[in-house]
């Protein structure tokens, strides 16, 4: 059970960006009404920021 | 006694008497309006949800209600550390514990992990290892701010996140479980109002009003009054300061070394006993300068 809960708070980061950054960039975008390249969804270019965001201060250790 | 009185020439005797004569008149006061803060301020911020998800309020309103909510729900909690309310044993004791822990569940800050920590803070002002706030130590006010955000990040080793050194190393590592317990359902809240549709009302209701709100504490209620903070010793570790904001806005710190050389003392009362301890923290050579 320790050894769960400390990969969860290891991975947090990463959990953050595609539990929470993702939808929520995408109910923003859907919000704004903007226009995705590619034919994306909200939801994919959320997963996309998210993730991104997520991966990357999973790398470094910050968000900012 | 008058406020521009020269006590200079008393004894450290003398000076302790009268420091002590003046705090007994305001401890043991109960704190009415921190009782009733505590849970007003608990049950709008609660009530914030039903009424945005309603359309009852807008959400932009309802996300400043909730950064003020979120900012004032600490202090409560602080009265309560101090057991201002009802000390151990006393008939009401279960209403000092009861604030202590309602309070702070919008800051996502489990009342013993407060608590603790907090006492460590007293203890150890400013010392660089032991003092679990240490990290918002910081040279001007812009630089507090940001360490308040830098060490509020995922592997940072200071703010929050050096509660758990401290815990542990006063022998309370199981309350470090308070806090793992808090963060994983605050987060699992998050995650499912994120994915039902409600991201942007998570985040406006708690996510940022929840870091506004830390922020604004830790630089009122840590930086501001120790600042600079380079020494340690029951009248050199804290000072009296002027805030822009006036001493509500300042969340009731302008007084705070009356607090940590009284902790007992409420929050409502901290303004009256520095005027009357003034020529003593003067003789003392305390830093009550600026107010």
């Amino acid at each position: 059970m320790l050894t769960v809960i400390k990969t969860i708070f290891y991975l947090g980061p990463l959990i953050f960006g595609l539990g929470f950054v993702a939808p929520l960039s995408a109910q923003i975008i859907s919000a704004a009404g903007w226009a995705l390249p590619f034919g994306l969804t909200p939801l994919i270019a959320g997963l996309i920021i998210g993730g991104g965001l997520g991966f990357i201060a999973q790398i470094r250790g910050t968000w900012i | 006694m008058s406020p521009t009185q020269d006590l200079t020439q008393m004894t450290e005797a003398e000076l302790l008497r009268m420091e002590r004569e003046i705090a007994a008149r305001h401890i043991n006061k109960f704190p009415y309006f921190a009782v009733f803060w505590a849970f007003s301020n608990f049950v709008v911020w609660l009530s914030l949800w039903p009424l945005v998800f309603m359309g009852v309020i807008p959400l932009w309103l309802g996300f400043i209600i909730a950064s003020l909510n979120i900012t004032l729900s600490y202090l409560p909690s602080h009265e309560a550390q101090h057991d201002i309310i009802a000390k151990p044993g006393s008939p009401l004791r279960w209403l000092n514990q009861l604030v202590g822990h309602i309070s702070t569940i919008p800051l996502v800050l489990p009342y013993r992990v407060a608590k603790y920590t907090h006492m460590e803070h007293h203890k150890h002002a400013n010392d660089p290892d032991k003092d679990p706030d240490y990290a918002t130590h910081a040279d001007g006010p812009l630089s507090a701010i940001w360490r308040s955000l830098y060490y509020r990040q995922p592997r940072a080793d200071g703010g929050l996140n050096a509660y758990g050194a401290a815990l542990e190393r006063i022998g309370r590592p199981d309350i470090v479980l308070d806090g793992v317990i808090y963060q994983l359902i605050h987060f699992g809240i998050l995650f499912a109002l994120a994915w039902s549709g409600y991201a942007i009302e998570a985040a406006l209701l708690w996510w940022l009003p929840r870091h506004i709100a830390l922020t604004y504490i830790q630089f009122y209620l840590s930086w501001a009054p120790h600042h600079p903070g380079n020494e340690s010793g029951r009248y050199r570790d804290t000072r009296s300061f002027r805030s822009i904001l006036g001493n509500i806005g300042s969340l009731g710190m302008q007084y705070h070394i009356v607090h940590h050389l009284h902790p007992r003392i409420p929050l409502y009362r901290t303004p009256q006993a520095y005027w009357e301890m003034k020529p003593i923290l003067e003789a003392r050579g305390c830093n009550v300068h600026e107010l």
